[in-house]
């Protein structure tokens, strides 16, 4: 008798004929290492940890590399500040290393064009310019701009800068956080940027601060917002926010209150003064709010009466609370007021000491002010900078504001010369560029606040020809002084060497054991301040251009940053949570303005204010603000990306580029809110990538929540029985482990964290812009949005959706091969070897979960040197979806089998859990009743998605708890 | 015409045998390749049965990784130094070590990129090489007797030569059954164990 697999084997054999010559195998070779290293071995992963320094929070990592290469990076547990959780930009730092568009090796310009040199080439360029400069006692023509760096690395660069004689180093960030500074400066006396310890507060009200998405150090701050907001046993806090626009941060407030734009300054004044007045402040704190009139701070924010004073209450009753401001999007020309006024909210409520503790300061206080770089730009127009040199990660060309005029300075300068180590807006520019090593390819030590010193150390060989900064300029500054290693004021001969020396001291021979560890961790005094209160102005900001114009709020994006994350195609792949957008740069139109100027989605707008004008598709929003309108910050096209990803864009799209050069005078930071604009209609059409058709639930409740004190109530009765769903299969049995996964919708914040650890664990390829519009993305999960309520005001849910294992799946029955089918242990295996490509499976998923391989994705060289050598690349026509990290569970029995026990809570983590911010995720086995996983699945918040039609999913979801008044 | 019959049936019988044979040793993965010629004429006889040196003497990530690895040229040098350091082939070694390059072995085994397979856990049960790997022990050139290829089902078949190792799914998983079945081990039988 023919069996199935017998079958197949004829039928595939009638093939035969066409196929045997395709067939020839060519001989492999397999190569032994000539001498082994001692501390890898090949297909056991080596963990090495550093620090991530894709934007100033400086979270620790530990980077994971097989046979030489890291393939995956995750947060360092050890670490303070991430706590082991890292964010999407994180994430994709891997593709920042192995991005294809490297420099392999120094360029020199010619022309138009840059072309490859040799290091010794390059480098002499430099040191003969540098050198002709000294001799003509010209040394403050020659300007050192990097980004923050608060460790070895700055302190050398200032010895360097020091021994040839230049201008003093810039610490350039785009996003500085001038006016905190200048601020807390004012109002406590200390010019610095506290710890703000959310974890502590009860209430916390937020004026425009993005602090789940970029503000000073999202993790460490999205882990203790979890840690405060969300419902465990009965207790949650309670988070305000204040904002014109309804940012990623504002929809996980409980109340987002709308506002005119930068009218944050009054409100917080109007605040402060019903406190004062209802007797829930000190009384010198009237004051600093004698003159506001609370009735005409409401007229001009449009925020009610009402709200302010529930707001006050809520703020006063929080003991402690806490109040933050500061976002990028709403700082402008009050900017410092507004930030005091939030000082003394603070200040007024006890807080200082509490939950805003100086001591342990950021060490973005560290930053150059914005108006310190922009001398430097006027001086370089002027023709007085003949020398500039820019260290990686710096783009000035790209962040600083279009009024600046950065690139016509930069082209009276005489030889720009770049550390970047790929090309940007920034090496258009440049003469020289000498590429940096990746940062994970580096040694080097980072502080991103007092009392914790990241080590980094390189993880595993540059993937191109780079050098690291320290030594190229260590080489650069001996050609010029004419001195030798050991001789001098540069006489280390690596910049390692210099760290090292930096570092003996304070570890005394415990070198390796810090290195582990990832850096060293003290406790910080905290410093005690008080607060001087003074009258505060409130007055609104000022704006360029015309009085019927727009403000133009131009936001950091959390996928981007400032641009520096746009490389990487993953974070463009990766959906902006609240547009659900991928890859296009939008412009967000509040509905009654769109109304106005018929303006509809995907309509091309340009948006013009004094300094220039973009084009941009319309994203017609309800929430906006009718005065304002939103640009992402930071999206821009890597060269890899055109065309095989996206088409090239036909004009300028850096909302940055609208703003104007001034600084804001107390500060010297950048005013983010400082133009009005006008929009046109183009006439163009530009549909947007936008991967959710609709954010309305339609009854199906998908996403749910529960009242705050109906879900007190139920945490004290305990949980209701939910009916059994019959089944018409028989019950499966499970011999050893049943692994569940339970997830937190109160917790989770969609951050995009999870979308890209998947991606980079399990090898999910990139589609591009016109197929992710298809629908045909791979993300094995989602964060859905779901808005609940008022069209205006909605109360958002974030869902993560991913493969929901059911015992009962719809996907297996209808597989004519096998390829999806139930395994011992509980998971919807999908065997990739066995799918015939039918899609029967995808289309029988109600939760739209199965991910089909349309084309035969390519990983662009060098980016398939990341690929997880443990997880199979599907090819053409194949199926996939979440396999629960199977390969990790397989890893955490092998290692349990190797110390003779069963797999323990918590030996196996997934990629999505694993980086979560907020610990949304919890993977375990459910025959375990100790396990946390089980412990979730009988809270009385617990459910499942589409419950009702009996699959019977492994993965439970938990309510979001809404507040009364939300 | 009975016996006639009988003959032309065995015939036809046999001929689709033959037909089957040939159509399924095509079809399945080789998972060996064919044996082409080293770029070292390297015994594993002599080294096992002369020397009595261990599997994992030299393949001595197998209890610890996925893979089981290759000495590196370094440890052939440790006992090739002194041990046999005249004879033609141990030179070449020598040579590859003094040039510091790795000798490029041609591979032998090989499951597919959709399959894996990890070492240590069967090292860990005590499964033994020549389970899979065949009488290793036994080969000046290894890997020249096993494979399914047409020419070794046929001897298989009239009995001229014990049945090589397929390293095929099938016989992967008949051996899971008989360890969980005999021995009362829990060896594996899900898909995804070997494909994910």
């Amino acid at each position: 008798m023919m069996n199935r697999r017998d079958f197949f084997r004829v039928v595939a054999a009638s093939g035969a004929t066409a196929a045997v010559t395709g067939c020839q195998r060519t001989a492999e070779n397999i190569l032994p290492l000539v001498v082994p290293n001692e501390h890898i071995v090949p297909g056991v992963a080596a963990w090495f940890a550093t620090v991530c320094r894709e934007c100033p929070a400086g979270c620790g990592v530990i980077a994971r590399n097989r046979e030489g290469r890291v393939v995956k990076l995750e947060g360092n547990p050890d670490h303070p500040v991430n706590q082991g959780a890292l964010c999407a930009r994180g994430q994709a730092a891997l593709q920042g290393l192995y991005h294809p568009d490297r420099f392999a090796g120094p360029r020199l310009r010619d022309g138009a064009a840059l072309k490859p040199v040799n290091w010794d080439a390059a480098q002499k360029v430099v040191a003969d310019k540098i050198a002709a400069l000294r001799s003509a006692g010209k040394g403050s023509a020659i300007a050192l701009v990097t980004q923050l760096e608060t460790g070895s690395l700055g302190a050398f660069l200032d010895t360097w800068t020091r021994a040839l004689g230049t201008r003093p180093r810039l610490s350039f960030e785009p996003f500085g956080y001038e006016a905190n500074r200048a601020a807390n400066r004012i109002t406590f006396g200390r010019d610095a940027i506290p710890y703000y310890a959310f974890e502590d507060a009860r209430v916390v009200v937020s004026f425009g601060a993005d602090f789940l998405e970029t503000w000073l150090s999202n993790v460490n701050y999205a882990r203790a917002f979890a840690h405060m907001h969300t419902f465990r046993d009965g207790r949650a806090g309670t988070y305000l926010h204040i904002e014109p626009r309804q940012s990623l941060t504002a929809s996980n407030a409980d109340e987002w209150v709308r506002n005119a734009p930068g009218s944050e300054g009054p409100l917080a004044l109007a605040i402060l003064k019903v406190m004062v007045d209802e007797g829930l402040a000190d009384r010198r704190f009237g004051e600093a709010v004698a003159r506001i009139d609370v009735k005409k701070v409401a007229a001009d924010s449009g925020v009610p009466v009402e709200t302010i004073t529930r707001v006050a209450r809520a703020f006063a009753d929080g003991k402690p609370s806490l109040a933050i401001g500061g976002g990028m999007a709403v700082t402008g020309s009050n900017a410092t007021q507004t930030l005091v006024a939030v000082n003394l909210l603070n200040a007024a409520a006890g807080n200082v000491g509490k939950t805003v503790r100086f001591g342990p300061d950021s060490a973005f206080g560290r930053v150059t002010p914005y108006a310190e770089t922009a001398r430097l730009v006027q001086a370089m127009a002027r023709g007085e900078v003949e020398v500039l040199v820019l260290g990686s990660g710096v783009n000035p060309a790209y962040t600083l504001p279009g009024g600046l005029k950065f690139a016509d300075a930069a082209k009276r300068v005489g030889l720009v010369v770049s550390f970047a180590n790929q090309p940007d807006e920034t090496t258009a520019l440049a003469h020289v560029v000498l590429p940096d090593t990746h940062w994970l390819e580096s040694w080097g030590d980072y502080s991103p606040r007092e009392g914790v010193a990241g080590l980094m150390q390189p993880t595993m060989a540059p993937a191109r020809d780079a050098r690291p900064m320290g030594d190229t300029l260590l080489a650069l500054g001996r050609a010029v002084l004419g001195s030798e290693a050991g001789k001098g004021p540069l006489p280390w001969a690596t910049f390692e060497q210099y760290l090292k020396a930096a570092w003996e001291p304070s570890v005394k021979g415990a070198w390796a054991s810090a290195l582990r560890l990832g850096g060293v961790w003290k406790e910080t005094a905290p410093v005690a301040v008080t607060a001087r209160v003074a009258p505060v102005d409130p007055a609104p900001p000022t704006f360029e251009g015309t009085a019927d114009g727009l403000a133009l709020l131009a936001y950091p994006s959390f996928r981007f940053y400032d641009g520096r994350g746009a490389s990487r195609a993953w974070l463009q792949e990766a959906p902006d949570t609240m547009t659900q957008a991928v890859w296009d740069p939008w412009v967000e139109i509040a509905a009654e303005t769109a109304a106005k100027l018929g303006i509809a989605r995907g309509d091309v707008v340009r948006v013009t204010s004094p300094h220039g004008a973009i084009e941009l598709p319309a994203y017609v929003s309800p929430t906006l603000h009718p005065q304002a309108v939103a640009v992402p910050i930071g999206h821009r096209y890597a060269p890899y990306h055109i065309p095989r990803y996206v088409t090239a864009p036909l004009g300028p799209r850096n909302p940055v580029a609208l703003l104007g050069p001034a600084a804001e005078g107390a500060s010297g930071g950048p005013a983010y809110l400082g133009v009005r604009v006008t929009l046109a209609k183009t006439g163009a059409r530009h549909p947007l990538a936008i991967l959710q058709a609709t954010h309305d639930q339609e009854g199906r409740e998908l996403a749910q929540h529960v009242d705050l004190r109906a879900a007190r109530e139920q945490a004290l009765r305990g949980r209701q029985d939910h009916e059994a769903h019959t089944s018409m299969y028989p019950d499966p049995r499970y011999p050893g482990y049943r692994w569940g996964m339970a997830i937190d919708v109160d917790a989770c914040i969609g951050c995009q964290a999870c979308v890209v650890a998947c991606q980079a664990e399990n090898n999910v390829p990139v589609v591009g812009r016109a197929q992710a519009a298809y629908g045909r993305q791979l993300q094995w999960i989602r964060i859905e949005r779901w808005a609940e309520g008022k069209p205006d005001r909605p109360t958002n849910l974030f869902l993560p959706m991913l493969c929901q294992h059911c015992e009962v799946a719809p996907c297996e029955p209808v597989c004519p091969v096998f390829a999806a089918y139930r395994t011992e242990e509980g998971l919807n295996g999908q065997v990739y070897n066995r799918c015939v490509g039918t899609r029967y499976c995808g289309n029988n998923c109600p939760y739209h979960v199965r991910r089909f391989n349309w084309f035969q994705y390519e990983f662009p060289a060098p980016l398939d040197v990341q690929l997880n050598p443990d997880v199979t690349v599907r090819q053409l026509g194949v199926m996939e979806k979440c396999t629960m990290c199977l390969q990790r569970i397989i890893a955490g029995k092998d290692h349990a089998r190797d110390e003779r026990r069963a797999v323990k809570d918590g030996d196996i983590l997934t990629a999505c859990q694993q980086t979560c911010p907020t610990r949304a995720i919890t993977f375990g086995n459910l025959k375990d009743e100790q396990s946390a996983v089980v412990k979730f699945a009988h809270s009385p918040r617990a459910y499942h998605v589409l419950e009702e039609i009996g699959t019977r999913p492994s993965i439970t979801y938990l309510q979001k708890v809404v507040r009364e008044h939300a | 015409m009975g016996a006639k019959a009988g003959v032309g049936a065995l015939a036809l019988v046999l001929l689709a045998v033959l037909v089957f044979l040939a159509v399924s040793s095509w079809s399945r993965q080789p998972a060996v390749a064919k044996p082409s010629s080293q770029p070292i004429n390297f015994p594993h006889s002599v080294h096992v049965q002369t020397y009595r040196i261990d599997c994992q003497y030299c393949h001595s990530d197998a209890r610890r990784s996925e893979y089981a690895g290759l000495p590196s040229v370094e440890r052939c040098m440790g006992c090739h130094k002194i041990a046999g350091a005249a004879l033609p082939e141990v030179k070449k070694v020598a040579d590859y070590y003094a040039r510091s390059e790795p000798i490029p072995w041609v591979r032998v085994n090989k499951l597919p990129e959709f399959t894996y397979f990890p070492h240590k856990a069967h090292i860990r049960a005590n499964v033994k090489c020549q389970t899979c790997h065949g009488p290793v022990e036994t080969m000046t050139t290894f890997g020249a007797e096993t494979g399914p290829r047409l020419t070794n089902d046929l001897l298989n078949l009239v009995g001229l030569r014990p049945a090589p190792p397929p390293l095929t799914m099938g016989w992967c998983v008949d051996c899971h059954r008989r360890q969980n079945a005999t021995a009362g081990m829990h060896a594996p039988l899900d898909c995804v164990t070997c494909h994910h």
